[in-house]
């Protein structure tokens, strides 16, 4: 990795959600996002730590910076060795939830950023690459 | 892990509540308990919920708060939200967060117009 602004925050208790979502939040705030977005990427992080803990029960969140050259954004990125998901496109569904949830976590986080990537193998883990691009 | 505590607080016969800028799960949690208990003992008729200081309002902080209004109504209460944030009010809408039926107040002042207008009223009927 290049010496680009990045940074990681571990998830292994249920208030690591509050350490990622403090990070999310100095890490977009530095890169310049509005507070509209900013309480975006915050929001969508805490969904998906929270996913991380609750399937998973640890995990990391690593973010980096992102520059084109013409844009600037962030990229997050959620990885955990838990059960892994089955069915990508079911857990993507509003309201489907295997944790007793509201079902709200993945596709709510997908309308809150601008891209979504999720890589899961059952009995392997879950990747989850979220991205958001700084409006000029 | 912080040791995060939430005062209720009792107003004539109100309940106040004053949400801190990002709480964890078990605070939001250990909160519902106490509003209830706080009901209990003071007789309470409302509660007023500030999140005006709340920066980040998640699917579990949301799905708590509305869960907790409709205890606080099954105990013969009424609940109003005030003081969301412009920015927490966009994403919570994007994100697909329902409140469902509960009363909200662009600020404090208002909530408790609303709950005090609204017991005036009842002794008129």
């Amino acid at each position: 990795m290049s010496d680009e602004p990045h940074g990681e925050a571990r998830v292994n208790v249920e208030t690591d959600i509050v350490t990622v979502r403090k990070t999310v939040r100095d890490a977009a705030t530095q890169l310049g996002f509005g507070i509209t977005d900013v309480t975006r990427i915050v929001t969508a992080a805490s969904e998906l730590a929270r996913n991380v803990f609750l399937y998973a029960g640890s995990g990391v969140m690593r973010w980096h910076s992102l520059d084109t050259g013409g844009s600037i954004g962030i990229e997050l990125m959620f990885e955990d060795s838990g059960p892994g998901i089955a069915d990508v496109e079911q857990a993507m569904q509003e309201g489907y939830s295997t944790s007793g949830g509201l079902g709200m976590g993945l596709p709510g986080a997908n309308r809150l950023m601008d891209e979504m990537e999720i890589r899961s193998e059952v009995g392997r883990g879950t990747t989850v690459t979220v991205r958001k691009w700084r409006r000029r | 892990m912080p040791d995060e505590s939430i005062s209720v607080i009792k107003v004539r016969d109100l309940l106040m509540v004053t949400m801190p800028a990002d709480p964890a799960d078990a605070t939001v949690s250990a909160l519902q308990e106490k509003v209830l208990q706080a009901m209990e003992r003071y007789g309470a008729k409302g509660l007023v919920l500030d999140i005006s200081a709340v920066e980040t309002l998640d699917s579990f902080f949301a799905r708590t708060l509305a869960e907790t209004a409709q205890m606080v109504a099954v105990m013969g209460g009424r609940t109003v939200i005030a003081g969301m944030r412009p920015s927490v009010a966009i994403t919570a809408t994007q994100l697909g967060l329902a409140l469902g039926s509960v009363i909200t107040a662009l600020d404090v002042d208002r909530a408790l117009d609303i709950l005090t207008d609204a017991r005036q009223r009842r002794r008129l009927q």
